[in-house]
């Protein structure tokens, strides 16, 4: 009973991070229509920004973690303007195939520069942990999970009660309508897939404290987000923590029960279930 | 009439010292997941094939020939891989073939070099899976993986206090499942119990040993959960990273205590034809590279000299006198004594090592302590 119970707290912890990863993909996707394949990859250089702000300035990665989501923003920005504008209007194939042809020139540019090696955000308090009800949780994870479920609550409301995240919500519903309001369509998307790459980086930096970084992370990280997104729902920010929590349990319970090797089989399983009983997602709308 | 003759008599004394450039081909993983380990073979075949054309090159019929390498970066596919080495054969048609990193990669690239018939001597893998397939033409300079965690259980056999569980985990593929199967048989013949499944089916935190055969990956998240998790075995040992700069440096203060094995380490007892000795070799590695070698940059070195020697003594570049003379090879270099059994693998002890204080230390060989081991390890907190 007490390894279920500590598997499970693992399990949910992993998938508070698992639901911030997701909620820049879930939030590009459902506003701008495009399937971002270079989110990982954004993760990735999150990753890097809080590592070496963390070896390089000896900044604390957790106090590092607003400097990264505003370096993310700016590249996000940049490259929702300068490069996907231009296919934003085509089919959805042409924003997959660039987003892809991102991801690739990210990765190996992230080889380039700082080389295969594997890098860890090791601060001196990594191992810190404290006993509840006999279960052992470890600190950092437990600060990761706070900081993703805090963001994910903040760009809800952002979405909800502020201007631009109105706008935000307006140009995905409506464009024509938006733009009769005075929404400019191209400063929003940008905005928008800036603050997906900020909360990607902000993931990746997290990321970073509990597992490991190389150039090559990004990849498993896309499938995991988009897995996430889908079983939670693009319609509702909060879908993400649902399909995060759900994605971190079953894949802790499936490596304690069946078996590390089938933890993708399960998590995947899982998405393809949620596509045939209820395509919207679990926190989707049924119409 | 007699220019002619002149003319003549210069072509074929050209022909007689006419020294031909042999190439080695190769497929090595420079990019994707795997590449931090695999770069080590690049710049090992690179360097040792320099060394060897500085000092002259090969002696074959007579003449002195250079050696060349022909590198492709095959960015950790394994299909891609073997297309690659498919390439190096029928397109660029190199003499001999040069192993990648990782017995997957060497598991399914061997198969083309045996059906060329052509040799390859390969420092990447260790699965004894490799070698259960009757290859004639395949040598490797990782000795068996089934043998990894021997110098270690020997080690175990004569602690004080005696482990009482062994946990031992592994990960899903050939080299890894190799260790385990001969680790497990080797702790049965020690008389030492063994908790075999990968889950903790009891208190997670009760293991004084834990035995884990698995990728980089697997390893550094191992030790860091542990820290996280409050779990502190007394000993605990891996197949990867242990020896490996990176994985040090990414660990940091928490690499200490832990333990692994090597065959190689760069002492000044093992003397080489081309590099002096061990140590010489790790100072100029270092100096070249900008990075501490192992024992993966040892055994590509390694399969470039036992190749050099083969040629040599085949006197020949005819692919099946050079395998011949490969099976026959016996000599000592910066590796350690080089000589491939009747499967193709050589034969060479681990030595058990701990990193303590930051560095990587010599434990135990054969059958004594070197140094003396760090056991039981201390709680995460106390360290």
């Amino acid at each position: 009973m007490q390894l279920l119970l500590q598997v499970l707290a693992s399990g949910v912890l992993l998938g508070g991070l698992y639901a911030l990863m997701a909620l820049g993909l879930a939030l590009v996707w459902g506003v701008l229509n495009i399937v971002n394949l270079s989110h990982g990859a954004l993760i990735m250089l999150g990753a890097y920004a809080t590592y070496f702000m963390f070896t390089g300035a000896h900044i604390d990665p957790f106090a590092a973690l607003p400097v990264t989501a505003i370096v993310l923003f700016v590249i996000g920005y940049a490259i929702q303007r300068g490069i996907l504008n231009l296919v934003i209007r085509g089919p959805m194939f042409n924003t997959l195939l660039i987003t892809f042809g991102i991801e690739v020139v990210l990765t190996y540019l992230a080889q380039l520069w700082f080389s295969a090696d594997f890098r860890a955000i090791n601060p001196t308090y990594a191992g810190a942990n404290f006993a509840v009800g006999g279960i052992t949780i470890p600190l950092v994870q437990v600060i990761s999970f706070a900081i993703a479920i805090a963001l994910t609550v903040a760009m809800w409301l952002f979405l909800l009660h502020t201007r631009i995240g109105r706008g935000i919500r307006a140009s995905a519903q409506n464009l024509v309508a938006a733009r009769l309001y005075g929404v400019d369509p191209k400063r929003i998307y940008a905005v928008t897939f800036g603050l997906g790459a900020a909360l990607a980086g902000v993931a990746g930096g997290l990321y970073g404290t509990v597992s490991q970084i190389n150039p090559y992370i990004g990849g498993p990280l896309t499938a995991k987000s988009f897995a996430i997104a889908i079983i939670g729902g693009l319609d509702n920010p909060l879908g993400v923590i649902v399909g995060g929590l759900c994605l971190g349990i079953v894949e802790s319970l499936t490596a304690l029960y069946i078996g590390p090797t089938y933890r993708d089989v399960a998590s995947f399983g899982i998405l393809v279930l949620v596509l045939i009983v209820r395509p919207s997602g679990l926190l989707g709308r049924t119409t | 009439m007699s220019r002619f003759a002149f003319l003549v008599a210069t072509f074929c004394f050209a022909a007689a010292t006419y020294a031909q450039t042999i190439t080695f081909g190769a497929s090595v993983q420079l990019t994707g997941p795997v590449a931090n380990t695999g770069r080590y073979y690049k710049d090992a075949y690179d360097f040792a094939i320099d060394k060897i054309n500085a000092a002259g090159g090969v002696k074959v019929g007579g003449a002195q020939s250079k050696l060349a390498l022909k590198l492709l970066d095959n960015q950790s596919d394994v299909n891609l891989s073997v297309r690659q080495y498919s390439q190096l054969l029928s397109q660029d048609k190199v003499n001999f073939l040069l192993g990648p990193f990782a017995s997957n990669f060497v598991l399914a690239d061997s198969s083309i070099a045996e059906k060329a018939s052509v040799p390859m001597v390969q420092g990447g893998g260790a699965s004894d899976e490799i070698y259960t397939r009757g290859y004639k033409f395949i040598f490797g300079t990782l000795p068996p993986a089934s043998d990894y965690f021997g110098s270690t259980i020997d080690a175990m056999k004569k602690l004080n206090p005696p482990p009482s569980s062994v946990a031992l985990l592994y990960a899903d593929d050939s080299f890894d499942v190799s260790v385990a199967k001969g680790t497990s048989a080797l702790l049965q013949k020690a008389g030492i119990k063994v908790a075999l499944d990968q889950r903790y089916s009891s208190n997670a935190s009760d293991f004084s040993v834990v035995l884990v055969a698995g990728h980089e990956t697997e390893v550094l998240n191992f030790i860091r959960q542990a820290k996280g998790l409050g779990v502190s075995p007394k000993l605990y040992s891996f197949t990867v990273g242990v020896p490996s700069a990176d994985f040090r440096q990414a660990l940091g203060k928490d690499a200490n205590g832990a333990s692994g094995m090597t065959a190689w380490l760069p002492s000044a007892s093992l003397k080489d034809t081309w590099f002096g000795d061990a140590e010489a070799f790790a100072r100029d590695w270092k100096a070249r590279f900008g990075y501490d070698p192992d024992y993966h940059a040892a055994a590509g070195v390694a399969a470039v000299e036992a190749f050099v020697k083969a040629i040599e003594s085949a006197g020949s570049t005819d692919p099946a006198k050079v395998r011949a003379a490969l099976a026959k090879v016996s000599f000592d270099s910066l590796y350690g004594h080089i000589a491939f059994n009747d499967k193709g693998q050589i034969s060479l002890p681990q030595i058990m090592i701990q990193i303590q204080n930051d560095k990587v230390v010599p434990i135990f060989a054969g059958t004594d302590f070197i140094n003396k081991l760090e056991y039981p390890l201390p709680a995460w907190g106390k360290r």
